[in-house]
C-alpha cells in the first residue's frame, strides 16, 4: 500500500469577503482505506496538428491496467507557455483513439474544458471503456505540449 | 482585477522507488487574456439525502451561451469521512469519475452545449451513493455565467 497526498491551496481576492480553499486527498481505493498502489508514471507528450486524440484510453495503452469504475485519479497539465494556446479536454471516445492521425468525426467526445498554457486539473477517472476515454485537442498545429499521470488501483 | 492563484502538490514516498513530489501553480485568467477571473458563485456547502443526480450549477438550458467556452473553474469535495460513499460526477450526461470520501476535483469547465433535444449545455452533475446523508463542497470560479431569466421554461 502507498501513500499519496495530493493538497490543493486556492487563494483569490475576487470576492470582498476572502476566498481560500485548502484541501488534502490522500487517494485511495475503492470503498478502501488502503492506498491507490500503481501509477503510470508522469508522462509527457508533443502534439503538432489540431486533431482530437485520445490522450488516455481506458483499458487501453499506458492506462491499460486501471481497473473501470474504481478510484483512479488523473492529473494533466499544459506545460506550454504562450497564453493563448490551449489544449481542449473532453471525455467520450475520442476521433482516432491513441494515434495522432487525422479526426475520423466521431463526436461522441463531450467537450469538458479548456486547458491554457500553465493551466493544470485533476479529477478522478472511471475509465470505462468506450464512453471514458479522456480526449485532448490542442488549439494550434505548432508545437504543443501536456504533461499527465494517473494513479490507480 | 482579482487574483487567484491555484496551486497542487502531490507527494507520495512509497509509490515508486524514489519519492515523488510535484508542486504545480497557476493564476487563473479569462480565456486568451491575462486578466484574471473576477466572478464565482461562492462556495456551496449542501447536505444530500437522495442519491438522485443532480446539477450542480444552474442547468444551463439557453442557446447560445455567452460564456461557453470562456474560462471556468470547478471544485468539489466530497465531504464523507465514510470511505465507502462516494459520488459519480459527470458532465453532460457523461461519467468523469466517482469521489470517494475526502476526495475533491480541479477542472476546467467550457459550458459546452450537448446534443439533447432540450438545449441543454455541459451541466456538471453529481449522484450520492447513498441515501443517508452526504455533505458536499462545490464552487464555480470564473468570468461569468448565464443566469436563467424568470420562469424560464425547460423542456
Amino acid at each position: 500500500m502507498a501513500t499519496i497526498q495530493a493538497v490543493l491551496n486556492i487563494s483569490s481576492d475576487i470576492s470582498a469577503y476572502g476566498m481560500a480553499i485548502n484541501n488534502s486527498m490522500t487517494m485511495k481505493k475503492a470503498d478502501s482505506t488502503v492506498g491507490l498502489e500503481l501509477t503510470t508514471g508522469l508522462a509527457k507528450r508533443a502534439f503538432s496538428s489540431l486533431n482530437q486524440v485520445d490522450l488516455l484510453t481506458a483499458g487501453a495503452g499506458v492506462a491499460v491496467d486501471v481497473t473501470a469504475t474504481k478510484a483512479a485519479k488523473v492529473y494533466i497539465k499544459n506545460i506550454g507557455t504562450t497564453s493563448t494556446e490551449f489544449f481542449t479536454l473532453g471525455f467520450g471516445n475520442a476521433s482516432d483513439g491513441s494515434t495522432h492521425t487525422a479526426s475520423n468525426g466521431d463526436a461522441t467526445a463531450f467537450e469538458l474544458g479548456r486547458l491554457y498554457s500553465g493551466d493544470w486539473m485533476i479529477i478522478p477517472w472511471l475509465a470505462v471503456g468506450t464512453t471514458g476515454d479522456i480526449t485532448i485537442a490542442p488549439s494550434v498545429a505548432t508545437a504543443m505540449n501536456v504533461e499527465y499521470m494517473v494513479f490507480f488501483e | 482585477m482579482a487574483v487567484t492563484t491555484a496551486s497542487l502538490t502531490i507527494t507520495s514516498s512509497d509509490l515508486v522507488g524514489d519519492a515523488l513530489s510535484l508542486t504545480t501553480t497557476n493564476t487563473l485568467k479569462k480565456a486568451n487574456k491575462i486578466e484574471g477571473l473576477d466572478q464565482t458563485t461562492g462556495m456551496n456547502v449542501a447536505y444530500l439525502t437522495s442519491v438522485a443526480s443532480i446539477d450542480l450549477f444552474p442547468a444551463l438550458v439557453e442557446g447560445s451561451l455567452a460564456f461557453t467556452g470562456k474560462s471556468s473553474w470547478v471544485y468539489i469535495c466530497n465531504k464523507s469521512t465514510d470511505e465507502t460513499e462516494f459520488a459519480l460526477i459527470t458532465i453532460g450526461g457523461i461519467n468523469i469519475g466517482r469521489l470517494y470520501g475526502g476526495d475533491y476535483l480541479w477542472m476546467p469547465w467550457s459550458m459546452k452545449e450537448s446534443a439533447n433535444a432540450d438545449n441543454h449545455h455541459g451541466d456538471i452533475e453529481l449522484k450520492p451513493s447513498v441515501a443517508t446523508g452526504m455533505f458536499f463542497d462545490w464552487i464555480c470560479i470564473n468570468e461569468g455565467t448565464e443566469h436563467h431569466a424568470v420562469d424560464l421554461a425547460i423542456s
